[in-house]
């Protein structure tokens, strides 16, 4: 092997390019020698083409992680969804005591009230990110993280939910029409596959180091009106647990077909909600006292 | 000259006219410009494996003398992509053309 390309296979290696996609680049890079031996010097510098290689790799697969897990992610929102419209002339909602466990039950319906939330929130803003940031062959280290990070909390979430769907469903076999609980098992499992498929995509992307210097950027950057938010964190709260409680409402009176039951949903979304909004102030007050913005 | 802003571009212009290897590419590129574009052979591939993700060029293993080479070719997006570029191309090179004149 020349001196070239064994510098070559180390600056990859270092960016933890992976070793098939490294192999391939020496082969094409062995071709072009042999095609001409004194071609060696007209290369280039070995550290700065893996640089290239390492850059525009992290990005075009942090990206593509990210586009993936948005599709992925609305496949569950479609078995959420689904299972939800059609609860009703499934048997309505058997409360949560009816079925095989409370134990199971609990967990299940606190987990689907949060997760699809955390899921829509962390995978919107991922595939924000790269569509905003298409255009950019190569993006900074920290840009990178944070749209990996954004699509591993959307993919650990989405696949919360559709556990959580799983368990819901098994464990009202008794209660629910067989249609129903084989409709939701299906599609939760149809989604959790898809899932599972962009989370093994993102394992296998996450290591390449594009080194590139520069800043990730927040979220302000990504959702512009959210300075308002962030100038009057307070007041957007309240707007935002007021909404959701409103939604929460009217769409469970819709689902119940009871203005009661829709009450009771939309009081209990408006406290998850303002619980989870008091939790993140905590945090960001808690970071910004230590002197750093939190990335999210 | 430094060509890396349209390398992109002419690599699919090269690539148009039919399956292309690395080395290949390096050589045309440099014969098609009269060996005015002077860049380090090295980065084509960066670029190719690029085009490549982007979906506008496709990718083979063939042999050639006992060695693997890998071949790129032209997809149909890539083909609408190099008649897009050859236009943006045109009308950029005739503004140029008529400040510069």
């Amino acid at each position: 092997m020349s001196e070239f390309l064994e510098r070559l296979d180390h600056e990859l290696a270092s960016r933890r390019v992976r070793r098939s996609l490294r192999r391939r680049i020496a082969l094409e890079y062995a071709d072009h020698l042999a095609c001409d031996p004194d071609a060696e010097a007209r290369l280039g510098d070995p550290a700065e083409l893996a640089g290239a290689f390492a850059a525009e790799l992290a990005a075009d697969d942090a990206r593509r992680v990210a586009r993936n897990a948005f599709m992925a992610l609305a496949l569950a929102a479609l078995a959420l969804t689904t299972g939800q419209l059609t609860i009703a002339p499934a048997g309505g909602y058997p409360g949560y005591n009816s079925g095989l466990s409370t134990a199971l039950a609990v967990p299940a319906i606190l987990t689907i009230l949060i997760a699809p939330q955390i899921a829509l929130v962390a995978g919107s803003l991922a595939a924000l990110r790269a569509l905003r940031t298409r255009s950019s062959r190569r993006l900074p280290d920290a840009e990178v993280a944070l749209i990996r990070r954004r699509s591993a909390v959307a993919i650990g979430a989405g696949l919360a939910t559709c556990a959580a769907m799983m368990l819901y469903a098994t464990d009202h076999t008794h209660q629910m029409a067989g249609w129903w609980v084989a409709l939701q098992l299906g599609l939760a499992v149809a989604a959790a596959l898809a899932l599972t498929m962009v989370a093994v995509q993102a394992r296998r992307a996450r290591h390449t180091i594009g080194a590139v210097p520069g800043p990730s950027g927040g979220i302000v950057d990504d959702v512009p009106p959210l300075a308002l938010v962030v100038a009057n964190p307070r007041a957007a709260c309240v707007a935002a647990v007021l909404l959701a409680g409103t939604a929460g409402a009217v769409l469970g009176s819709v689902a119940e077909r009871s203005a009661i039951e829709g009450l009771e949903r939309g009081t209990f979304e408006a406290i998850v909600v303002g619980v989870c909004l008091a939790v993140t102030l905590r945090i960001s007050a808690g970071a910004a006292s230590r002197g750093r913005a939190p990335h999210c | 000259m430094d060509p890396r802003g349209h390398l992109d571009g002419m690599l699919l212009a090269i690539a148009a006219d039919g399956p292309v290897h690395g080395y290949a590419a390096a050589q045309a590129l440099r014969q098609r410009s009269g060996g005015v574009f002077d860049l380090p052979e090295g980065t084509i591939y960066p670029a190719l494996h690029r085009l490549e993700r982007a979906g506008l060029l496709q990718s083979g293993w063939s042999t050639a003398s006992g060695r693997r080479r890998r071949v790129y070719r032209l997809t149909a997006r890539g083909r609408r992509a190099v008649t897009s570029a050859r236009g943006d191309w045109r009308r950029f090179s005739a503004a140029v053309e008529a400040v510069m004149a």
